[in-house]
């Protein structure tokens, strides 16, 4: 027998190590320049100033025609996220099937519509929703068709991605047996497919509601214009109103979408036809409910297609050629992406480590309930008093987005590591490992990927969301877009589009990536 | 004394009695094989002695410790002493080899070491000369997805070995190995317990490999004790006996006396060989 | 058969006249709306709440109805109103000057309070130490709307001839969005001194919503030409000479009509002219929001 020769070393200690140093390379500057000081958290005189603003928010406003406003403003904008969804819907099955690699012998991707996808969710709704403007004047018609492209886009990109995820087996068999692709898709993926897309459809419109806030900025009404002004005027009193409202709306659509979840999983009954009382109800509710939301908010499409439409959208679009290239804006703006940049990650990795830890404790009731408040109130909101907390700047900006998407990620994160298998955190803790060290070792690898790609995703939409912050003061692209918009200076606007544009393409790439890598 | 179970017996919650009436005993370095048709009991039993599920009826004392009073810092301090290798390996796909055999001394290892092992292998050294008795020292950085069933099922054991428990308790530990790696593995097993002193408890379903690696036999049926005997005493009239509802063959490994015959099973210089 | 062929006779009369009724209505309701806005310098229920008993006056001198569109962003009403989306609207002198180049010099300001031919913007702040503009280097800084005349442009140009860039003197600059925004950002602290028109800040002081004791003016602008009510330029020039009136009319010895002229802070309103505004567009170019 041979000598044992000396261990080997651990050949990923290199790539790990480095890659930790890189990690800390790039972090390091963003979290400087994110101006990370938690410290002002604590600072006496602004925790004067936020108990004072949070003290305001009692009692709630009850006054009789500020309720009427926003009762108004509460049906705008269940109607504006309806309608936004709904049209979102009309684009997205569409470029969904377009995009997809499902049911696809080769499983080639279509370049043009991918990329048509990565316009659409790459320009925030904001910036959709101000070309709107000019074509429908002032109201929820624009805001609605913002919503609309926008999340089009996303819907589109996440349906494409949900059918590529499912089992292919069932579409593959079909297809070699004679079917076309859209009968593959829909008898062979759909079936698998459809609960996720169901309920991420239903999630979307939650997101959506929470959406409205950013269209409240251009004048497209709804709760979120309500807020706008409550907050921009510290009106504690009716913000606390406006919010109880929003959370109630946000529990209402948790409700319809867990019920969606359990009909979907319901078996059907054992008849023909595979439509019970749920499906018809709904298959009643759901159309009403969209004509309702369009007549209410007194949308003429019609508009859109006339020729003075055209021409004025043709004349605006025009003003946004060529942008300003020169190189003083072009490093104005550079340093505005690198700000954005820094908000959303250091927003972002502020989420997952508060999202983990509050994703973690067995009794679930008060963290969920913690989780769902944090996730309810919209990043625009938290940006108010975090600005308050900490001082107006990208730190506001990066706690705001970081306070939202902790209640986003701590959800999907509880929910992950549920569905983790317990068994190999179970073993070590038979073999006498404490808990947390069974965690670390047996159930975070398991959960590991998904949370990764969890975050990675909201890292995605973040990016998209600091882009905005800039409009309540958090620096970045945003402020820079808002000032130049706000004077008519399309050519240096446009700059700032194309590079939002640009940087949420390069995150969405860098993320997809790391997704990868991290497998 | 390694473990003394008296009158124990098992309900789930669900009303199911899993074990009744059991008690068997036996001293330190004690190597016994549990047979019976599936479903008899042998994973409760396992379970009743690595402190997973608490008897609901007798007393089970397991390595001096009265496990029934169920005490969180005695269960802590026990609970290292035992190693279970379960049938399906609890290691999570994504862990590396090393990381996953490590895992064995968590219940040991002060938390600090614990933590940084897994920035870096503490115990490249340990973990690899483990791997290399199950003759798996190749895939010492793979990742565990990235292996075959029977060779994950052998990281799972390389863990328990690693652990260097008092008292080894393997349900079904080479049922995804071929017969020929299953009878090296099973025969490693015999011998890391029996150098060690350590007592081992195996449910096997191959009564073959029961037999020929196993000195004392504890044929389980319906949740009761149907003989507790040593393996040259078991008849093939008992294991039928034992098997009568799984039909007229006797499990064996893959159901092929390829290696040994029930005759050659008392054969002593076979027995040698194995143990 | 003859019954029938009256029958699809009376049934295509009555097809036909309620085409030409929806026609009709529709035509008359166009014709008959005089869709007004204003630009946000306050939160826009207030805004409503001031415009309620003029919207009112104006529909019975005109003998239109009268819809006031409230909006949360200055360059929404400048768009809506190069694109036609509604006829007359309240805009600041700077807002004009955007309006004026976006409707390539159509848009007409016809009259103006006689406070906005000699108004001015306070600096305040929350802060003892700041005694001048010159203390307000390193400290953070909120104007109201980036193209607000008396929150952004004049104050911005004033700050300029002290020697002052905001971008690069101040530690951060954030765009409140509305003047009483700006007072509520200072009292909270949330900047450390701001600036806002003077006619708001007054009010504020007037209804006591600001606490003088903790927020005080340390700096006031020189006077300079602001608000106004502008119409579109292809508006019907009598509609436009009927509003030029009414608006003229207002007499504040009339008790109807000083509550009017309260809700506006105006004494009474004065006819204006694009030129006024020429100071304000030069200002604007040197301040470089204008390019």
């Amino acid at each position: 027998m041979l000598l044992n020769p000396a261990p080997p070393r651990d050949p990923a200690a290199r790539g790990r190590l480095s890659g930790a140093l890189l990690a800390l390379v790039i972090l390091w500057p963003l979290f400087r320049a994110a101006e990370f000081k938690p410290g002002a958290l604590f600072d006496s005189s602004n925790l004067k100033v936020i108990g004072h603003f949070l003290a305001g928010f009692l009692p709630p406003e009850r006054g009789a025609e500020f309720l009427a406003y926003l009762g108004k403003a509460t049906l705008e904008t269940l109607a504006i996220a309806t309608a936004g969804l709904a049209l979102a819907c009309v684009i997205a099955v569409p470029l969904g099937y377009l995009a997809t690699a499902a049911g696809r012998e080769q499983p080639t991707l279509n370049p043009l519509t991918r990329s048509l996808l990565t316009v659409l969710r790459g320009i925030p709704e904001l910036v959709w929703a101000l070309l709107f403007v000019r074509i429908f004047g002032l109201g929820p018609a624009a805001g609605v068709l913002a919503l609309g492209l926008t999340y089009g886009g996303m819907l589109a990109k996440v349906y494409a991605e949900i059918l590529e995820s499912v089992d292919p087996a069932p579409a593959h068999a079909l297809r070699r047996s004679g079917a076309g692709r859209l009968l593959a898709i829909l008898y062979g993926l759909l079936p698998q497919a459809s609960k996720e897309l169901a309920s991420y459809t239903v999630y979307r419109w939650e997101c959506a509601i929470r959406a409205s806030v950013v269209m409240g900025f251009v004048g497209a009404g709804g709760l979120g214009q309500l807020m706008d002004q409550a907050m921009k005027m510290l009106n504690g009193g009716e913000a606390a109103s406006i919010l109880l409202t929003f959370m109630l709306l946000v529990f209402a659509a948790d409700g319809v979408s867990g019920w969606l979840r359990r009909a979907l999983d319901t078996p059907p009954a054992a008849r023909a036809s595979p439509f019970g009382w749920r499906s018809i109800s709904f298959l009643l509710v759901l159309p009403s409910a969209v004509i309702a939301s369009f007549h209410w908010l007194e949308i003429d499409f019609g508009e859109l297609f006339t020729a003075g439409a055209a021409h004025s959208i043709g004349e605006f679009v025009a003003g946004f050629f060529p942008p300003d290239l020169s190189s003083d804006w072009l490093a104005r703006v550079g340093l505005g992406i690198w700000e954005t940049l820094a908000i959303s990650v250091v927003g972002t990795l502020l989420a997952a480590v508060a999202g983990l830890l509050l994703a973690l404790p067995k009794w679930r009731a008060p963290f969920s309930f913690l989780l769902n408040t944090l996730r309810s109130v919209p990043e625009l909101v938290w940006a108010t008093i975090t600005a308050l907390a900490v001082g107006l700047g990208p730190f506001a900006g990066a706690l705001a987005l970081a306070l939202h998407t902790t209640g986003v990620l701590g959800r999907l994160y509880a929910e992950a590591l549920d569905n983790a298998p317990a068994a190999p955190g179970h073993a070590l803790r038979l073999a006498g490992a404490p808990a947390g060290l069974s965690f670390l070792y047996g159930t975070l690898p398991g959960a590991a990927p998904q949370l990764i790609a969890y975050t990675l995703y909201r890292w995605e939409m973040n990016i998209r969301m600091a882009a905005i912050l800039g409009f309540v003061g958090a620096g970045g692209l945003g402020q820079l877009l808002y000032f130049e918009l706000s004077l008519f200076h399309h050519a240096q606007a446009s700059t700032v589009i194309i590079a939002m544009l640009i940087l949420s393409i390069a995150v969405d790439q860098t993320s997809a990536w790391l997704r990868q890598r991290l497998r | 004394m390694s473990f003394a179970l008296d009158g124990v017996g098992l309900t789930h919650a669900n009303g199911f009695t899993a074990l009744s009436d059991i008690t068997l005993r036996a001293n330190k370095g004690e190597r016994i094989a549990l047979i019976g048709p599936s479903g008899a009991g042998k994973t409760s039993l396992l379970s009743v002695l690595g402190t997973a599920l608490a008897p609901t009826a007798g007393v089970a004392e397991i390595l001096d410790f009265g496990q029934n009073l169920r005490l969180t810092a005695g269960l802590k301090a026990l609970r290292p002493r035992i190693g279970t290798i379960h049938q399906a390996p609890p290691i999570p796909g994504r862990q590396r080899v090393v990381t996953a055999v490590l895992a064995g001394k968590l219940g040991q290892w002060p938390a600090w070491k614990s933590l940084a092992s897994l920035l870096y292998p503490l115990d490249v050294a340990g973990a690899r000369a483990t791997l290399e008795r199950l003759d798996l020292a190749d895939k010492l950085f793979a990742r565990c997805d990235q292996l075959s069933g029977g060779q994950l099922q052998r990281v799972g054991i390389a863990r328990v070995l690693y652990q260097q428990a008092e008292l080894i308790l393997a349900d079904e530990p080479v049922s995804a190995l071929d017969p020929a790696l299953a009878l090296a593995t099973a025969r490693q097993l015999a011998a890391d317990a029996e150098a060690r002193g350590a007592t081992l408890v195996a449910s096997l379903h191959a009564v073959d490999l029961a037999l020929n690696c196993f000195p004392r036999i504890v044929g389980i049926k319906a949740g009761r004790i149907a003989f507790d005997l040593p393996a040259g005493e078991v008849s093939e009239a008992l294991l039928h006996d034992l098997y009568a509802s799984e039909g007229q063959t006797l499990p064996t490994l893959a159901n092929e006396p390829r290696f040994t015959t029930l005759a050659a099973a008392n054969d002593p210089a076979t027995r040698a060989a194995c143990c | 058969m003859t019954l029938s062929a009256t029958r699809r006779l009376a049934l295509k009369g009555a097809l036909a006249c309620a085409f030409a009724s929806a026609f009709a209505s529709s035509a008359l309701a166009a014709d008959a709306v005089l869709r007004v806005s204003a630009i946000p310098d306050e939160a826009p229920t207030e805004l409503q709440r001031k415009f309620a008993p003029l919207g009112k006056y104006l529909e019975a001198q005109t003998g239109m109805k009268v819809v006031f569109t409230p909006v949360s962003d200055y360059a929404a009403v400048v768009e809506s109103l190069a694109t036609k989306k509604i006829d007359l609207a309240w805009l600041g002198g700077f807002t004009f000057v955007q309006a004026k180049i976006r409707t390539n010099g159509t848009a007409i300001p016809i009259v103006q309070r006689a406070e906005d031919a000699v108004f001015t913007s306070r600096f305040i702040t929350a802060d003892p130490t700041i005694k001048a503009l010159s203390d307000l280097k390193g400290k953070t800084f909120a104007f109201g709307a980036p193209s607000s005349t008396s929150g952004s442009l004049m104050p911005r140009f004033f700050l300029q001839q002290a020697g002052l860039n905001p971008e690069k003197d101040f530690k951060n600059v954030a765009f409140s969005g509305a003047h009483d925004a700006t007072v509520a950002f200072v009292a909270a602290g949330k900047a450390e001194a701001g600036v806002l028109n003077a006619s708001v800040w007054d009010k504020l002081v007037e209804q006591k919503k600001v606490d003088t004791d903790k927020v005080h003016v340390f700096a006031t602008t020189p006077p300079y030409f602001d608000y106004n009510w502008t119409v579109r330029g292809d508006l019907d020039p009598a509609l436009v000479k009927k509003l030029t009136d009414a608006f003229l009319k207002l007499d504040p010895a009339n008790p109807e009509h000083k509550e009017i002229l309260g809700l506006q802070r105006a004494a009474k309103f004065i006819p204006t002219k694009k030129e006024n505004y020429e100071g304000i567009e030069k200002a604007a170019h040197s301040a470089g929001l204008l390019k």
